[in-house]
This record gives C-alpha cells, structure tokens and sequence, in this order.
C-alpha cells in the first residue's frame, strides 16, 4: 500500500472547501489510506477557520453523501475530527451519510457513534469523554 | 490472503530459503533458551525471548502460507504465553515437552524446504499427540494455576470438544501504529472475521485516537471489543489477525472464560481505555450497570461531594468482582513501566540486528580462493621486483605485499565463527542422553567466544558429538555409583575451547571413571587388534580405543557403543589436521583434547631451506631460532639429535636426514625451535628465508604417506614448498629420543598419560 510521508502531506495545497465557514465540509469520494494524508492538512484549515469565524457556533456540518470508499484509516481521521470539535465545544453534524459510510461504521463498531453525530439534538456521545 | 499472483509466487520462492533459514535459527535458540531457563526457571526475559522467536517463526510461516508450521507453532505458542503470564511454572516435563515440539517444528521447516513432500499417517499422529499434550497442559493451567507442576504433560487429557454449537468468544484486539502503513485495513479484517461466524457485540475502543490537530493520519490508534459466535478453533481466530500480529494486541477468551481472565485481559490491554468501556465491552457488567455508575459519579459531582473513583463506585453499587476492577486500576500505573521496558529491550535488540548482514559462504569461499592466487602472484611479483634492483619498484612492490596481507587477515576474520554456537547444540545433547541414562550431569561451557574458521568449525561438530556421547555414556557414571565412589552424585562434563600457538584446542573434560587399561587391553586382545597376551606400553593402550571396531562397553546402547566411531572421529580430526589424545586417570575422569588449525586457507609461514628444498612452518609455533655447528653431533639414521638450549635438553630433528635429501650440509647451521603443544623441539635447518604467506594447497596423493607434512605451498618464483606438521614432526622427535620413557614410568604410577595420535 502506498506510502505517504509526512512531509509531502505537510505541503499539499490548502483545499477551496476550506476558505469559507458557511460551507460545510464535504467528505470525497474516497475517505480511505490514500487520501488521509491530503485531507488532513484540509479538515485542520476548515477546523481553525470555522472557528474563528464563527466563535458561537456549537455544530460543524458534513456532507457525507458522496462517500464511496471508506477503510479504518478514513473513519480514524473523521473519528479524530469529531474528538477535535468536541474539545473545542462543537458536535459533529453528519449529513447524509452513504450507504457505504454506514456500512463501514457498522463493520467497525461505530454505528452508535454515527447515530449520535447524526442527531439533531446534541447527545454525549459514548465515545467522547471530557 | 487466498489468492495469490504470479508474482507473489515467484517472490515467495525466492524468499523462502531466507526464510528456512531464518527460522531455523529460530528453532535453535528457542532450544537455547529452553535449556538456560532449566537453569533460571521463571526468568521473564528468557521467556519473553522464547516467546518472541515462536511468534516469529509462526509469523514468517504464516507470509509463506506453511500452515502446518502456523498452526503447530501458534499451540506452542499459547503454552509459552501462559509460561510468560505467569500462569504456568515450567517444570522439567513441560521443558521436555516443549523441546519434543521444537524437535517437530525443525521437521516440519524441514518438509517446507522440500516442497509438497507427503507426510507419513505416523508423522500426523505424533504431531496430534504433541498438540493434544500442549492443549493439556496449556489447559490445565486453566483450571488449576497452583497445581501446574503436576505432571500435566505425562497425562494427556483428550482434546477439547469437538467444533458442535457455535460457542462465543472474546476478542480483543489493539491495532499497532503501522497497521495502516503495513498495508492492512482492520476493516476488512474484521470483515473477515466476520465470516468466521457472526459478531453479535462489537466494541471499537476510539480512546487511543488523538484529536485531528495531534493526528498523524497514517497511523492507527484503533482498537476492537468483540464477542464471536464461531465454531473455529482458537487457531482459526488467531490465523485471520496473522498479518498484523507482530504489532498488534491480541487477545482471545474462550467461551465462558471466568472474571478472573477478565481481569487478566485488562491486565494485558494497552494503557489508557477507560475503565467502563473495557468492563462493557469484555462483558463483565452490562452497559445498564456501566450507566448506574456514571449516573452515580456525575450526581455525587452535582452534590458537590468529592467524587469518588470509578472503580470504587462500580465496585459498591454493581456488584463487579474486585480483581477485575483492581486489575484496570493497577494497569494504568504498571503499563507505563512495562511500555517502557519492552521499549528499550527492543531497541537493544534491533541494534544486535544491524550489526550482522548475512553472506553466502561460497561467495565468500571464492574471494578466499582469489585471494591465495593474489597473494601467491603477489609473491612471484616482488620476487621479479627484487631480480630488477629498481628501488622504486621493490618498494611499491612492498606497499602491495603489506596491503595483500592486511587484505588475507581481514578476509580470513570473515569466516571466523565462535565456537560456542556448536558447543550450545551439546545442551541439548547432554540433557537427553543424560536423562535417557539416568544420569545426573551437569555440562560446563568454557572459552565458547574462541573463534575459528567455520568450515572447521562445522567439521568438528560430528566427532565432537560423538566425543561427548561417549563420555555421557561411558565416562561418566550414574549417580548411585559415584556416591558409592565418594564423589559427588552429579556427573560434571565441560566442553572448552581456547586458543594455544595458531591452533585452537578443544576439550572435553568428565570427571566419570576414567579408562580402565586393563578392560581396553582384554577388548583389543578379544578383538584381535592386539596379538594376544602382548602387552603394549600404556601411551599404546589408550590409543586403541580409536582403532576401527573397538568398544568397552559392557552393553551395547543406541548412544554409542557400537563400536563405530572412535576411528572416524579420529579420522576426521586429521583430515583437518588436527589430532587428538587421551589423558585419563582411573577413577577421576578423562579429557580428551582436540587439537586444530585455526584455518584451512591461508597461514603465515615460516620459510626454510635445505638443500635445494624449501620447508614452511607455521609462524605461530616457531618460538626462536638458534645457531649451531653441525658437528656438535652427529644424528642417528632417524636424523634425531639432541642439542642443549639454557641448560636444557632439545631434540633436534635433522630434515636432510628424515627425508635423505642428497646435498652437502653446510659448515653453519640453524636450529628453529618450534613449540608443539606443550613440549618444544628443534629442527636442523640450512638457510633461514623469511617470513612467508602461506597459501595451503593439498598434497597430492602419493605424498600423503609422508610422514610430518600436512601441505605444500606454491611459492612466488613458482618452487614448491613442502608444509611441515608441527605436531606429527614433533611426535617423531620425541618418540625415539634418548633416555627413559618419562610417560611409561609416570602411568605406571598412576599419573596423567599423554598419547598422541
């Protein structure tokens, strides 16, 4: 499987999805070992931005509907950003999650906490503790 | 995993005899420590040593899908794991037993060498046996920690039921760091899983994954509760986590395992899960009584009161049973130390690694060859340089000379090998025989860092094998004996080595009865190897028994005794050029020693002539050279001679007259005293040339009667030059020297005979 360093992540390009807060973070196609190294840099721009520009805001939105692969590397990284929000006060809003998101939840064990970061009204997750 | 390309193929067939032999060093020192922790029962080291090279040999097998040596070692395996958890002593029936299976492993890497050999209904069964014997003895401790040292092994309790009704397990498994680097998705392993039967809890423990901003993406933080419906084998379940094995924390509980494996569990898990999610997800309390707690804790903090710890709280209101919540409590602090141990033991042994690359011998046999042709056109080079009286050349000439030899010493250290590793192979060897025989011995390694050069040193290890063989069985004496003999009850055997003038001598030593003279003389006249009712010297007597068919033994065993042996033994110790003796007091025991030439190759020599001849002697045994008259006397027909050095008197063999060489002698003459084991001689020389590398050639076949020669050498100007055998020349110096027979009279009274062979 193909190997990334961490320099060569370091220096990818920042994404567009990150430049506004208004937008929520769309998951890509492909949530798996092969695309955590790029995404990673992304989600932390769209993380430090969302939060300095909208201080308040208790909820950070995904769109999860076009997810079309997903391994236990790409459910780590969005794990690790849930743990990352819930530390800065903020609950993950999965929208739309795709059939294989769910599935790939369920295989590992994470159905419970997709449901709680599906909800609406915010839940202690199980998996988060203070 | 089940499909393999071509590729994989054609790389799997390359790789494996890296493999072979990778796992049979495995196999050797998994031998290794078993032995030494007969001696040191309970060392941790030593058992998470043992346990480390089974994990590697059923880790490596796995990659080359040798499924009888992954699952035959992963039996192993989870007996060594309980020994290392504690959970099992090692009593000298289990050690047998997990010897026997190394025995069965080396087998068994054996048959993967030669590929799809069938294997005999007999080799199956044995092998059944030993996993039904494993199984028993691992279960047993099961059941009953306390009670592991009785005899678990000779009782062999049937194996567990057969696969019926699905049962449930528990897995619990902690994904390494590099998991996600190393290619593998724990998804699709727990898909796989998965279809071992069906999932019906699963758990994944997130408390390891840090927050996005201290994520490094590609490593894996995951970790896996699951309970299993399957009828597999303990063996099947561990296979599906083969491949992250190495880095990964596995742990499998049988169905119904009880609070206390629970609590061993937490024990074993990596640090930092919290406490109520370990509790769930290993089922010992439900997630309704995981929530009581955490409702209990959060309204004693409401209440403002200090709130007490989880622990406390689940063990008051749930009714958990205290060793498993005081297990959870005491890994957090414990788990930290033990990280950083294991740390810093791995470390230290992937530092040992680095240090060694691993080289074909016959790459290196060929450099060796090119190198005598090197030095030898070296030689003949500086000889033409010398002929042309040019300054410049000669000493550019002397550069290469100095840069050849640096070059044949660094070369030869390449296949220097300690012999320790050979004389380990003999714990074994005494272990077994010793038991067999029902004796008490203890064995002794002395000097095993001495080096030498590995095609001696694999040569040497069958006579040495049968030398050791032969004193367990004949020297040395069962334990009711030797108390009846006022020594001590445990037989005592050492095997040293040590370096002495270019050789390298090996012994063996007991402290058994010794060699009775008398019995070695009635066998020799019985066997007609000595006409009856002659007796000869003593020093003659001893060396009869490495004549062909001759045995002492009073009954013949399948260890030794069937009178062939001895004279193979001796004769492969010459055809290294080596030799052998016997030392033996009647009574106190007998040491053999073993004398051998460091190298086969190339040695520094020492250059003589004689007439028109030219003789080399190894520069190590020469100790100095003195000059003399010829006419101080004359030698006898034999070419003996005596001459006096400090008040001391030398024997002097005169080589013009040994080998009747037919030119004048000179007026003035050198005498090179040489030193041969622990007497010293001289030889009568003419002209003394230098000191000269020596590359051995082999004599030819109709020199090999000659008697003192044990090579010859090609010089530079392309003369033949005759090797002289320090040992065998001196042999012949002091057999006919004059005066009494100092050896014959010192036996006579009992003391230390020397024979030479």
């Amino acid at each position: 499987m193909a190997r990334r360093s961490k320099a060569s992540t370091a220096s990818s390009p920042v994404s567009p999805v990150a430049l506004s807060v208004a937008i929520p973070l769309a998951l890509p196609a492909e949530l798996t070992i092969y695309t955590v190294g790029e995404l990673h840099p992304q989600w932390l721009a769209w993380l430090g931005q969302a939060a300095a520009a909208v201080p308040n805001e208790s909820r950070a939105e995904i769109q999860a509907a076009a997810v079309e692969q997903v391994d236990a590397a790409g459910l780590q990284l969005l794990l690790s950003l849930q743990l990352a929000l819930a530390e800065r006060g903020r609950s993950l809003q999965i929208q739309a999650p795709s059939a294989v998101l769910r599935g790939g939840c369920e295989a590992l064990g994470l159905s419970e906490w997709l449901q709680a970061q599906m909800a609406h009204a915010v839940q202690m997750p199980e998996g988060a503790q203070a | 995993m089940s499909q393999m390309t071509d590729a994989d193929n054609s790389f799997i067939q390359e790789a494996l005899p890296a493999f072979i032999s990778e796992a049979q060093e495995q196999i050797e020192s998994l031998e290794q420590l078993l032995l030494q922790l007969e001696d040191a029962p309970g060392d941790t080291e030593l058992l998470n040593a043992l346990f480390r090279c089974a994990h590697t040999v059923k880790g490596s097998a796995g990659i080359f899908g040798l499924d009888r040596v992954v699952a035959f070692t992963h039996h192993v395996e989870t007996l060594l794991d309980k020994l290392r958890e504690g959970q099992l002593e090692l009593t000298p029936a289990l050690s047998t037993l997990l010897l026997q299976c190394n025995d069965q492993l080396r087998t068994l890497i054996a048959q993967a060498r030669d590929a799809d050999t069938a294997e005999t209904p007999e080799a199956v069964a044995e092998r059944a046996t030993l996993v039904e014997r494993l199984q028993a003895a691992a279960g047993h401790a099961d059941k009953d920690e306390q009670a592991a040292d009785t005899a678990p092994v000779t009782d062999p309790a049937p194996s567990p039921a057969p696969a019926g009704s699905a049962r449930c397990w528990h897995v619990s498994a902690a994904f390494g760091t590099e998991t996600f680097r190393n290619g593998m998705d724990p998804l699709a392993l727990l898909n796989y899983v998965r279809g071992l039967g069906s999932i019906p809890n699963l758990v994944c423990d997130i408390a390891g994954v840090p927050p996005l901003d201290q994520l490094d993406p590609e490593s894996c933080h995951l970790a896996f509760e699951l309970g299993l419906e399957t009828d597999a084998s303990r063996a099947e379940i561990e296979g599906a986590f083969s491949f992250v094995r190495e880095d990964c924390g596995l742990h499998v509980l049988e169905p119904g395992a009880t609070p206390e494996d629970y609590a061993r569990l937490i024990e074993a898990m990596p640090d930092n899960p919290r406490l109520g999610d370990i509790l769930v997800a290993c089922g010992a309390i439900t997630r309704a009584q995981l929530q009581q707690g955490l409702r209990t804790q959060s309204e004693a903090a409401a209440a403002g009161t200090a709130a007490r710890p989880l622990g406390e709280i689940l063990q008051s209101t749930a009714g958990v049973s205290a060793t498993v919540v005081n297990a959870a409590l005491n890994k957090q602090t414990k788990g930290k130390q033990r990280d950083a141990a294991n740390a810093a033991s791995a470390a230290a042994a992937s530092g040992d690694d680095g240090r060694f690359i691993r080289v074909q011998a016959d790459r290196l046999d060929s450099v060796i060859n090119l190198l005598g042709e090197l030095v030898i056109a070296g030689a003949g080079a500086a000889l033409l340089a010398r002929q042309t009286r040019q300054g410049t050349l000669i000493e550019a000439n002397a550069q290469i000379s100095r840069l050849i030899e640096e070059i044949r010493n660094g070369t030869l250290q390449l296949r220097m090998v300690p012999i320790g590793e050979t004389f380990s192979r003999f714990r074994r060897v005494v272990r077994d025989t010793a038991a067999e025989l029902g004796k008490d011995v203890a064995f002794e390694i002395v000097g095993g860092e001495t080096e030498l050069d590995k095609s001696v040193v694999e040569r040497i290890a069958d006579p040495l094998m049968h030398l050791v063989r032969n004193a367990l069985d004949h020297g040395l004496e069962t334990a009711d004996e030797r108390l009846a003999n006022g020594k001590p009850g445990q037989g005592k055997l050492t095997l040293s080595a040590c370096h002495e003038s270019g050789s390298i001598v090996i012994r063996i030593l007991d402290d058994g009865r010794g060699i009775h003279r008398e019995k070695v003389l009635a066998r020799a006249w019985e066997r007609g190897l000595v006409e009856h009712g002659v007796t000869p010297p003593d020093e003659d007597i001893l060396k009869l028994i490495f004549e062909a068919g001759f045995s002492t033994a009073e009954k013949v065993t399948n260890l030794s005794g069937r009178g062939v042996g001895m004279d193979v033994v001796r004769r492969n110790i010459e055809a290294l050029r080596g030799t052998v003796m016997v030392y033996s007091d009647p009574g106190e025991g007998s040491r053999i020693e073993i004398r051998l030439p460091l190298t086969l190759a190339i040695i520094d020599g020492f250059l003589v002539g004689v007439g028109a001849s030219k003789f080399i002697f190894p520069l190590e045994s020469v100790v100095e050279v003195i000059e003399s008259r010829s006419a101080i006397s004359t030698p006898d027909t034999h070419g003996h001679n005596v001459v006096e050095l400090r008040g001391r008197v030398l024997p002097v063999v005169n080589l013009r007259t040994l080998y009747d060489l037919e030119t004048e002698e000179p007026e003035r003459v050198s005498v090179v005293v040489i030193k041969s084991g622990a007497h010293s001689y001289g030889v009568m020389v003419d002209v003394l040339l230098g000191q000269h590398q020596t590359v051995i050639k082999p004599l030819g076949r109709m020199f090999q009667s000659l008697r003192g020669m044990s090579g010859s050498s090609i010089l530079g100007s392309g003369e033949v030059a005759l090797i002289l055998d320090v040992n065998s020349l001196g042999e012949f110096a002091a057999g006919k020297q004059p005066g009494p027979a100092k050896s014959r009279d010192a036996a006579n009274d009992g003391h230390k005979t020397l024979i030479r062979s």
